[in-house]
């Protein structure tokens, strides 16, 4: 596993191959590939071996913060969740006010141990409650009011790829297994990105492999009379597949160094931990796991979905550490907003504002960071005031960990945490 | 053009590829040339894509007859969504309250610093998210409805022509943020779109949408705003180079005193100059209309819709100048600038049949995805996660086009990035819709759309019945011919004839198979279906599926 790629040159022959027989690929000067042009510099290319990383992980439709870093000797929680509040008992504590929902077990140890810190009640402000617009503020980090074409990790690529032109062929600098290209990624410039799940639609993974030859196949076909844009889409395809071919090689080759649960969040997490291992140059990773949206009887919803999260962090950190690759990986969680305080007539929680957000790693400098939210004197069905504004962390992110200009990125200072 | 086949020279070569004359080139297509290729060029380019019964329609109906359907005096009318109808009452009582708090002394201070806020900025803050909320979801639930309606196969022809048009005459959201007065521009390019076209850019200047857009709402008298006279020759009448910066400066002043005041055009006369202008050449007290007909009576109006048409219908390479001029002085000496007869001049000319066109124009995200849901037969489903997210991938936003020149297209729509973009869109079409996994919102959405009678989002495998039972060779030939805009060689066949194939089992041949396609049935049945449905995701993936 340590040269994975060396042993895939052969999409590239036929590439060239395919190139050579005059079918005018490098009539297309400005898409030829970059290891058409420079294949010594391709040769040369070494994955940088101190690199830091990012993976985010999204908690897609809001996670239920109260109910995931619990204020158990909090009277007022108790009055605001008379059926969902979680007994202290089954809390698993971890300080003398705050404890983890019994879903997060795993969690909690990391936080004993110190690879998981909690930042608290993390918001913005004019907080909106549409699924849809507050995950784009949270992805482009934007103002509430404000509308952003990019989002922050596309910000962060243009600037710390400035001056280097990204060829297609060029490995990809971030990567998400989302299914859609998440909003965080939309940059100014085009780098490449790749996202895992595509191919999932064709079945199994054999039936994926099969799909990808026949689409490799039909790709390498050429017409009578083939018009220039026939050309140039077949190039462009071909450049994305050769990509597509190296992942699923390191995928399908990787010894994970700890037992992942199965569920296809923890899949996608192993795959992540596949794709470091398998030192790509890719900064930033990007996963997401559904279902917090829960307007009705939550509370073993939620539990079950806090597990699938919690174990499945739990294992990718166990990983890391068994690859010596903790050192190098940042993980951070998010979710467009938290929920009520006050649970609703359905035994669920409508749609809220700040939330505790997680940070996990091996550098961590401290595990509890911004305060409690208030709950005293809430009135019923009343939000949060957040403490800790979301662009703080990702401000912290970007200048303590992937050394970038965080103020340039995010259109303004914020205040750092002291979480790295 | 002078270029003949004893004396070739190669860029002439490469920029005709076909041999009509300018005279010839948009006279109608001889009937005996409408076949079935012809037929399916006809539908791509004009809707969405070619579904195999409208090609059979067309090719019963033959070609005239087909383009007064397809291009009909006047186009389907869009049914406004309700949220549209509801934002107004929603955000007027929003923004008077706005207005009354200001009035009583809340400060304008900073919108994003978080602290230090008094009351009554966190109010008026208050206030105007809940507008934005309003607003964002007017604009979504606009943009879903529009595209479940255009993705109508029977709006297909008149939709891409309203897009087409509002590619020309261009607003966004982005600036107007009003989706109301977004739509009832596109409705004022619907209603007018197969009219006179002076007429209709006249309706456009007076578009509140377009006052707002182009600034003629800031325009003085004392100080006119350029900005909607130059868009109006540059790119709405008549191109680059056919007007000078003078044109410019007179016909702002002929614009000054347009104005919108809550949604509705109003003419200030007070701020509207009155004094003579000199424009292209005539000397006149001009106002609005004036100046949009002496334009039009520029032969470059002709010229450059012809222009138009060519790249957004036809090709990326401009055609010939001469091939531009003929068509536009047709339109405006012979057609009177009729917009329904440009429209079947140019869909049922020699030029636009020509072999050298067929299946070389990339799809817009749009066509790509309005043809793909057409394709399957599903309908547009209700949520923008699996609708207007993914058309932001693909870069193409509706409503909210980058700038006032409208999309680029052609191979901007194409890298790494789109092109995932756009096999991800095949695959989210092919997946299970998971209900566990939307939220409420879009749970809500999709019981609305149900109840309406839209039902199938997502491909499921009971489509495949009809083609499990033929042969892989057929089968392949059928998917080729529906899918794909050009004959491909045998060896690609052959690639897909061979996929289809391998797990056909000798024992289980066509024919000799139980019938239906009853996917609970284990073993090979199932298999050969997986095959099936595999190499309609790969074609519909692959470059050739881009094209139209």
């Amino acid at each position: 596993m340590n040269t994975p790629f060396t042993t895939l040159p052969v999409t590239r022959r036929e590439f060239l191959r395919w190139g050579g027989r005059g079918v005018g690929l490098l009539a297309f000067s400005r898409f030829a590939p970059s290891f058409l042009v420079e294949s010594a510099l391709a040769a040369t290319q070494a994955p940088e071996k101190d690199r830091s990383i990012l993976v985010l992980v999204q908690l897609a439709g809001g996670n239920d913060g109260l109910n995931t870093v619990i204020p158990y000797e909090d009277a007022n929680y108790y009055r605001l969740r008379p059926t969902l509040g979680i007994p202290k008992a089954q809390v698993v504590p971890v300080t003398d006010t705050l404890g983890f929902n019994p879903g997060c077990a795993a969690m909690a140890s990391l936080f004993k141990e110190g690879r998981l810190g909690i930042v608290q009640n993390v918001g913005y402000p004019n907080p909106n409650h549409s699924h849809f617009r507050s995950t784009e503020i949270w992805e482009t980090a934007s103002d509430s009011n404000a509308s952003l074409a990019t989002g922050w990790v596309g910000r962060y690529l243009d600037n710390a790829c400035a001056g280097q032109p990204a060829s297609s062929t060029d490995d990809p600098v971030a990567i998400h297994s989302t299914g859609e290209t998440p909003q965080s990624f939309a940059a100014a410039s085009a780098h490449p990105t790749f996202g895992l799940g595509l191919g999932a639609a064709a079945g199994n993974q054999r039936q994926q492999r099969e799909n990808l030859a026949l689409l490799r196949q039909l790709s390498q076909q050429d017409h009578h009379d083939e018009n220039p844009n026939a050309s140039f889409l077949k190039a462009t395809l071909m450049d994305a597949l050769v990509t597509e071919q190296k992942v699923q090689t390191v995928l399908g080759a990787y010894k994970p160094g700890s037992t992942y649960p199965a569920s296809p969040f923890a899949n996608s997490l192993r795959s992540v931990a596949a794709l470091i291992a398998s030192g790509l140059p890719t900064r930033v990773y990007f996963v997401q796991l559904g279902g917090f949206d829960n307007h009705q009887n939550q509370l073993n919803t939620h539990i079950n979905n806090l597990r699938t999260l919690s174990e499945a962090l739990a294992a990718f950190q166990l990983d890391l550490a068994a690859k010596k690759l903790d050192g190098q990986v940042l993980t951070m969680t998010f979710s467009e907003f938290g929920r009520r305080p006050s649970e609703n007539a359905s035994r669920g929680t409508d749609h809220g504002t700040a939330a505790p957000l997680f940070v996990m790693g091996s550098k961590l400098k401290g595990t509890l960071f911004g305060t409690s939210p208030v709950l005293a004197n809430l009135p019923k069905n009343q939000d949060i005031t957040y403490s800790t504004d979301f662009r703080q962390i990702y401000a912290t992110v970007l200048d303590r960990w992937l050394n970038s200009p965080a103020d340039k990125i995010l259109g303004q200072a914020y205040p750092s945490l002291g979480f790295i | 053009m002078s270029a003949t086949p004893s004396n070739p020279a190669p860029e002439t070569v490469a920029q005709l590829p076909f041999d009509l004359k300018p005279g010839e080139a948009w006279e109608p297509l001889p009937d005996a040339e409408f076949d079935a290729p012809a037929a399916r060029h006809l539908l791509r380019r004009a809707g969405w894509t070619a579904k195999p019964p409208e090609v059979d329609r067309l090719l019963k109906d033959g070609l005239a007859a087909s383009l007064d359907r397809l291009f009909p005096s006047k186009a389907p009318p869009f049914p406004a969504p309700r949220s549209l109808a509801t934002l107004e009452a929603k955000t007027a009582g929003l923004q008077a309250q706005l207005v009354a708090n200001r009035a009583g002394g809340a400060g304008v201070a900073a919108a994003s610093s978080a602290a230090a806020a008094n009351p009554q900025e966190i109010q008026q803050r208050q206030i105007r998210n809940q507008i934005n909320v309003a607003t964002n979801q007017a604009e979504q639930d606009l943009t879903v409805h529009w595209l479940e309606f255009a993705g109508r196969p029977e709006n297909a022809v008149t939709e891409k022509w309203t897009l087409f048009l509002s590619d020309i005459f261009v607003v966004s959201q982005e600036k107007v943020k009003n989706p109301a007065l977004i739509l009832a521009h596109q409705d004022l390019l619907r209603t007018g779109g197969f009219g006179s076209a002076p007429t209709l850019a006249k309706a456009v200047s007076r578009s509140p949408a377009m006052v707002m857009y182009l600034d003629l709402q800031q325009s003085l008298r004392t100080a006119p705003n350029e900005n909607f006279a130059r868009e109006l020759f540059e790119l709405f009448l008549l191109g680059e180079g056919n007007y000078t910066e003078q044109d410019i400066k007179e016909s702002a002043r002929a614009f000054t005193g347009y104005r919108q005041n809550g949604g509705v055009f109003r003419f200030a006369p007070g701020q509207h100059d009155p004094t003579p202008k000199t424009i292209f050449g005539r000397t006149g007290s001009f106002a609005g209309d004036d100046v949009i007909d002496l334009a039009y009576a520029q032969p470059a109006a002709g010229r450059y819709m012809a222009h138009k048409l060519a790249r957004f219908y036809l090709t990326d390479d401009p055609l010939p100048k001469e091939q531009l001029a003929a068509l536009g002085d047709w339109w405006r000496t012979t057609a009177n600038y009729d917009l329904r007869r440009v429209a079947q001049r140019f869909f049922g000319s020699r030029l636009f049949f020509d072999p050298a066109f067929r299946g070389a124009y990339i799809k817009s995200p749009v066509q790509y995805l309005l043809g793909l849901v057409e394709d399957l037969n599903l309908d547009v489903a209700p949520i923008p996660r699996r609708t207007i997210a993914p058309l932001r991938l693909m870069d193409q936003i509706p409503f909210r086009p980058p700038n006032v020149r409208g999309w680029v297209g052609g191979r901007n729509w194409i890298n790494s990035g789109t092109l995932a973009a756009r096999r991800q869109a095949v695959e989210t079409l092919f997946a299970p819709l998971i209900e566990a996994n939307l939220n409420a919102d879009e749970i809500a959405a999709l019981d609305e759309a149900r109840a309406e009678g839209r039902t199938h989002f997502n491909f499921t495998p009971d489509r495949l019945a009809e083609l499990a039972d033929l042969p892989p060779d057929t089968a392949a030939n059928w998917l080729i011919d529906a899918l794909l805009p050009m004959p491909v060689d045998a060896a690609y066949h052959a690639s897909v004839r061979d996929f289809l194939a391998e797990d056909l089992p000798a024992n289980n041949a066509p024919g000799a198979r139980r019938g239906g396609a009853n996917l609970a049935a284990a073993g090979p049945d199932q298999r050969r279906l997986q095959r099936l449905r595999n190499t309609i995701i790969t074609l519909l993936q692959s470059p050739e599926y881009q094209l139209c």
